[in-house]
């Protein structure tokens, strides 16, 4: 009995730690959302642009390819950062 | 014990515990990871690019008002939470990765939110998205320049940088123009990133200062004549 209720305080201890640490529940977002964005323009530029023969929306290409070039460059060394860590752990 | 040999209620209870400790254990390996904060805060700034989504949403009837609306509710959340946290009715340390001179002031994401905010709702999109995507890639790429190559070189890297996303974004104007805005530009931002402030901030500095420079110059335009702003680059759904 008092060995289950150890668990769960551990667990409880736990889940609050997790809870504090908002950098951990933000990482996904910060690496995924702009790859997302990115992924909109190209497709906005290739459904609307490239396919009709338009070149109104080669601006969205160019802005597609900035910001994923950019973000990549970034997301990468900060994933290995965290690998890092880990491994120094 | 076989497991024919087991109550369903045993079963059950040996399978509740299990779950347990690989839940425990999955957490445990999740509140193991560490964040490199210097790397959080760069991937940050970089992840404000995708705030380019604002200008696909179309700007028809009510969206036009929630495209007001909301941006400003966020910044105002911000503020608030500031407020709190300056006041010290939340723990600093609730904020990872904030810099040991932000602990007495607003720190610089609301000062990028604001300027984003401003940017998005005073300024035509021509102007907004270079700056904008100034604060999101040439202020992370003078940080980590400055610190291989030095302040002088990690400027010239910043400055081309700048240049490159300003010709990139207003290619479609006359060259002389596209000239003249991306140097301009390009200072701007500069100045916005090395001229540091006490109160206000760099992420401030970096996308308001070009934009009021290229606001002069094209309304200066409009006095004599001409017109300098280029087609939108981004059109809504």
């Amino acid at each position: 009995m008092n060995k289950k209720k150890s668990i769960a305080d551990q667990r409880t201890l736990t889940i609050q730690k997790l809870l504090i640490r908002l950098e951990l529940w933000f990482a996904p977002l910060l690496l995924l959302l702009p790859l997302l964005v990115s992924l909109i323009f190209l497709w906005e530029w290739y459904a609307k642009g490239f396919i009709v023969g338009s070149s109104v929306y080669d601006g969205e290409l160019l802005l597609g390819l900035i910001v994923l070039f950019g973000n990549l460059a970034f997301d990468v060394p900060f994933l290995r950062s965290i690998r890092m860590l880990k491994k120094k752990q | 014990m076989l497991f024919s040999e087991m109550t369903t209620r045993e079963a059950f209870k040996i399978t509740k515990q299990k779950m347990t400790e690989y839940q425990l254990e999955f957490l445990n390996r999740l509140n193991a990871i560490e964040v490199d904060a210097h790397w959080f805060r760069r991937v940050f700034h970089t992840f404000t690019a995708s705030f380019l989504f604002y200008y696909i949403i179309p700007d028809e009837g009510w969206m036009r008002v929630v495209k007001i609306v909301i941006p400003t509710i966020i910044v105002l959340g911000m503020a608030l939470l500031e407020a709190r946290r300056l006041r010290g009715a939340i723990n600093y340390q609730r904020f990872f990765g904030l810099r040991s001179y932000e602990m007495k002031r607003p720190a610089s994401y609301l000062y990028f939110g604001l300027a984003v905010l401003i940017l998005f709702l005073l300024f035509p999109q021509q102007i907004a998205i270079p700056c904008l995507l100034c604060a999101s890639f040439t202020d992370p790429i003078i940080g980590e320049t400055r610190y291989y190559l030095g302040k002088k070189r990690a400027y010239i890297i910043g400055f081309m940088v700048s240049f490159f996303i300003f010709v990139a974004t207003w290619y479609q104007a006359n060259w002389w123009i596209v000239i003249l805005v991306s140097s301009l530009g390009a200072l701007g931002a500069l100045i916005g990133e090395a001229k540091k402030l006490k109160l206000v901030d760099d992420d401030f500095m970096i996308q308001m200062l070009p934009a009021l420079i290229l606001l002069l110059v094209w309304q200066g335009g409009i006095v004599l004549g001409v017109c300098i702003l280029p087609p939108k680059m981004i059109l809504p759904i």
